[in-house]
């Protein structure tokens, strides 16, 4: 009696919660919050649970073929992007934070502008470069004249391709979080290392870098997150990697089942960096919230051939990772510009905001009121369901349309027939509503985490003032959390849509029909092998988000302990 | 007559944990001015937050004008109990000036028409009107101190709570403060439960005021009798007011030190003859006389501005302070011979 045993746990769970606090009420702030952090959980569930379904036969010869290569490739790709992105985000960040050199003020903030490039785009810039007769070769050919450059053009494709393309795209993780903890590092830290007789180098080597490990730690698990999940840049240069995987199972295979077991192998290796990322972020708080060790460092000035290399490490970085892709896609818009007329920008820009707006509007709002029903219960078993549910961000977007898709399916099938109901799956599948439920899924820990640590401003002393003045609790939310909370909200905000636009396999697998983005338009026409005709969106793309990152580069890198 | 303010046989507990158990108090008059003291860490605030309302609580009953506030079946909301609360650390809100923070507290009771204080005389009283544009990040932790007392006092509450009122306000500044605060009290007859580690603000500003010590409140009294009468050991050590020394009851109004000799005066509490007790010596129950026979050796001296407390060690090592005028014209350096004068005669005796 599965059934009966499974109503018995689920009471006596609700029970412990509402045990567990003494302060607890049950109230609708808690209701909301319990379900929000539930429905997070739910592809997590389906995935875990499809673990033990029947599998058609293709896992049987996938086991004994392809796996073992997809599981390579997905830690090759792994450690290279990890190796290329710690050096290219602590090489920056440590320039930038403790010198002073040309443009050193220019590049703190325009090396986080290789964000708006996702990786996808990379590749195909990189792919437009290198390819034959592609633009490496027109510049030579108008340069020099006319010759069979071809040979000696290097051609980064295949492997060292989506290396390149997702290191340049994501090494920004490490840069930011690093620098901030070298930022943070007290004069005093670096003046001992100078008492001791230290050099640069091995000040460097001894003492910055060790105090920076727990930012550093961080910075690369996030990297490591994403290289996993990422599926456009991968897919583009045919890379059988565990997420490819999961996808090729669903759409070729139509194996669902088969997709969630990959998914779960997947899962349990970035859960363990999710937990090792929290950790050292944990420790990075700690090491941050030090008192009395803060002072502001005098950067050193550098002059003649050092000015010069730093400059140029710094330059090369910023110019690959971001003035590279968008030259690339800028010139093929021009030299092919009847894309540009092909393409109904508008309609594409009014479906980016339309799902900006909706997925915003609905992150915001429950993000809000679970922060709330938190704040307000106490409930030590809702923070922990909070804790999970935020773990969304670290699933791969492939991994959560899928499980969404067997969750709807399970439930259309056994609930829904069950009843005797119409089926739910148009609702939910190919819908903007399942889009965007997805969205919240996947980027409420974006939402939550940010609304929290605005929150974590306001003493609760704060709040029981409120109250004592006679102010009810929701009162207390919208005259005094909300008007505090608005910077953090319009921040927020802006991560969003940043993170929405560049978005790629969940709105490819789960947008209605006809309806496209900027990320899907630009995958559609490169998986069609018209790059050309992928310039544009992609173009549009880098734009919109570059705005975005100047936008929020106020808050990511401020310098005062604000 | 029904008590203004009771508590009766109330656990106070915080996340489960029990702080305080089996307080009882109450507040006979509306105006009455009460101080809980102890030391950090007891539980005096989780008292006052329960009080508010901000805490439930597992045993006992509280009542505000015959209304019962909290008991194991009934919690009246904070926000519907008109009892305001004065936090110790900074809860003003952030994002409005201290006026505006103000004019919230007002906005409570604004239709009430028998205003027992304005304003305008809080803000002059409590010296905050050059701070009342700016934003709470904008101050120092005691002017955010004295801008939370004027909210809580503008709210008119029928209780008000103040938690550790005055910790942050400069030493120089306090006494005027809490003169202030307690002419304020009593012109606007609020009824004020004041919490407080400092034993003279709380004397100083408390009509009664109760001890909490060991998870238990100790002794529940008016100053005077805190102070001169402590009724337990613990009592006498908190508030570090003299020596506990070993004597025998020797008659109904003497006892018997071994180095003090025969020392006389009034029991608080009977003792049969030839009981062994720990008598409590207090600073100003002996005196100084150089021409005393009885003397002993000078291990310690604090100067305490208006007197010096000498630490004597008797030769069965115990050590009694005595209470000298600093300007007294024989002051005496450490390892000297003290003189104490005899006979020795203590009004009150206090004896465990």
């Amino acid at each position: 009696m599965p059934g009966i045993y499974t109503n018995v746990k689920l009471g006596t769970l609700l029970f412990h919660v509402y045990k567990a606090d003494y302060n607890m009420k049950l109230n609708s702030w808690y209701l909301s919050s319990f379900l929000i952090s539930f429905v997070v959980l739910i592809p997590i569930i389906t995935v875990f649970t499809s673990f033990f379904e029947n599998t058609s036969n293709y896992y049987e010869i996938l086991k004994n073929t392809f796996l073992i290569e997809y599981i390579l490739n997905s830690i090759t790709l792994l450690v290279s992007v990890l190796i290329l992105t710690f050096i290219f985000g602590i090489g920056t960040a440590y320039l930038v934070s403790f010198y002073k050199f040309p443009g050193s003020n220019f590049f703190k903030w325009a090396l986080i502008l290789s964000f708006a490039v996702p990786p996808y785009i990379y590749a195909y810039s990189l792919t437009a470069f290198f390819e034959n007769y592609g633009t490496a070769f027109t510049i030579l050919k108008n340069l020099f004249g006319d010759a069979n450059y071809n040979k000696d053009i290097p051609k980064f494709d295949g492997m060292l391709g989506a290396i390149l393309s997702i290191s340049f795209s994501l090494f920004a993780y490490v840069y930011i979080l690093a620098r901030a903890s070298f930022l943070y590092q007290s004069q005093n830290l670096i003046d001992l290392g100078k008492n001791l007789g230290f050099s640069k180098i091995k000040s460097f080597y001894k003492i910055i870098l060790p105090a920076a490990r727990p930012a550093i730690v961080a910075g690369l698990s996030l990297v490591a997150m994403e290289t996993l999940a990422e599926f456009g840049a991968v897919d583009f240069f045919s890379i059988n990697t565990l997420t490819t995987g999961i996808y090729n199972s669903w759409i070729y295979f139509d194996d669902l089942a088969f997709a969630n077991r990959i998914s779960f192998l997947l899962l349990l290796f970035i859960f363990s960096l999710f937990i090792l990322e929290n950790l050292s972020r944990r420790k990075a708080k700690y090491h941050l919230n030090s008192k009395g060790g803060f002072k502001q460092k005098e950067k050193i000035k550098l002059f003649g051939v050092q000015a010069f290399l730093a400059f140029m490490f710094c330059f090369i970085i910023f110019f690959i990772s971001f003035l590279f892709p968008l030259s690339q896609m800028l010139y093929w818009t021009i030299k092919f510009p009847e894309n540009l007329l092909d393409l109904d920008i508008v309609n594409l820009l009014l479906n980016t905001v339309y799902l900006v707006t909706i997925s915003s509007f609905v992150l915001l709002l429950f993000s809000l009121i679970s922060n709330y029903g938190n704040r307000v219960s106490k409930n030590k078993i809702l923070n922990f369901l909070s804790t999970l549910s935020i773990s969304g961000y670290a699933i791969p977007g492939v991994i959560l349309a899928i499980a969404f898709i067997t969750f709807i399916a399970w439930f259309d099938n056994s609930i829904i027939k069950a009843l005797g109901l119409t089926s739910i799956k148009k609702i939910f599948i190919g819908s903007i509503f399942g889009l965007v439920l997805v969205y919240f899924i996947r980027f409420y820990s974006l939402a939550f985490n940010g609304i929290k640590s605005g929150y974590e401003k306001i003493n609760i002393s704060v709040d029981e003032s409120a109250y004592l003045l006679g102010y009810s609790k929701r009162k207390t939310f919208t005259n005094i959390h909300i008007p505090f909370l608005r910077n953090s909200l319009i921040f927020i905000i802006i991560l969003i849509s940043l993170e929405i636009i560049r978005e790629l396999p969940i709105t490819l697998i789960l947008r209605p029909f006809n309806f496209e983005t900027f990320a899907t338009t630009a995958y559609i026409s490169a998986s069609e092998d018209l790059l050309e005709a992928a310039a544009v969106p992609s173009l549009f793309l880098i734009l919109i988000a570059s705005i975005f990152i100047i936008m929020t580069s106020k808050y990511i890198l401020r310098e005062k302990n604000e | 007559m029904n008590n203004f303010f009771e508590v009766k046989d109330v656990d106070f507990s915080v996340g489960g944990k029990t702080k305080v158990r089996n307080v009882s108090f109450s507040i006979e008059n509306e105006g009455d001015v009460i101080c809980l003291l102890g030391p950090s860490g007891i539980g005096k605030t989780t008292i006052l937050r329960t009080i508010a309302g901000l805490e439930k609580l597992d045993k006992g009953m509280i009542e505000l004008k015959g209304k019962i506030l909290s008991s194991e079946k009934i919690n009246i909301e904070p926000e519907n109990r008109n009892i305001s609360l004065a936090f110790q650390e900074n809860s003003l809100f952030p994002h409005y000036t201290v006026k505006e923070n103000i004019f919230l507290g007002a906005e409570r009771n604004k239709n009430k028409k028998d205003h027992k204080v304005s304003f305008e005389e809080l803000i002059d009283l409590l010296n905050i009107s050059n701070i009342l544009n700016k934003f709470p990040h904008e101050i120092s932790a005691g002017e955010a101190q004295r801008a939370s007392l004027t909210r809580s006092l503008v709210t008119q509450p029928d209780l008000l709570l103040l938690d550790e009122p005055l910790s942050n306000v400069d030493q120089s500044f306090k006494e005027e403060i809490q003169e202030k605060l307690k002419k304020i009290l009593k012109n606007s007859k609020i009824t004020t439960i004041i919490v407080t580690h400092d034993s003279y603000e709380a004397f100083y500003l408390g009509s009664k005021c109760g001890i909490i010590l060991n998870q238990e409140l100790k002794q529940f009294d008016d100053p005077y009798n805190v102070y001169h009468l402590p009724n337990s050991i613990e009592v006498v050590n908190f508030l570090n007011r003299g020596t506990l020394i070993p004597a025998e009851v020797t008659s109904p109004k003497s006892l018997e030190n071994k180095d003090l000799g025969t020392i006389t005066g009034n029991f608080i509490k009977p003792f049969p003859i030839g009981s062994k007790v720990s008598l409590l010596v207090q600073p100003e129950d002996l005196h100084h006389d150089d021409k005393s026979s009885l003397k002993f050796e000078v291990v310690d001296r604090k100067f305490r501005g208006t007197n010096f407390i000498y630490t004597l060690k008797t030769p069965n090592n115990t050590l009694i302070p005595v209470f000298v005028h600093s300007h007294h014209i024989h002051q005496h350096e450490l390892d000297e011979k003290f003189g104490i004068k005899r006979p020795i005669h203590i009004d009150h005796i206090v004896c465990f």
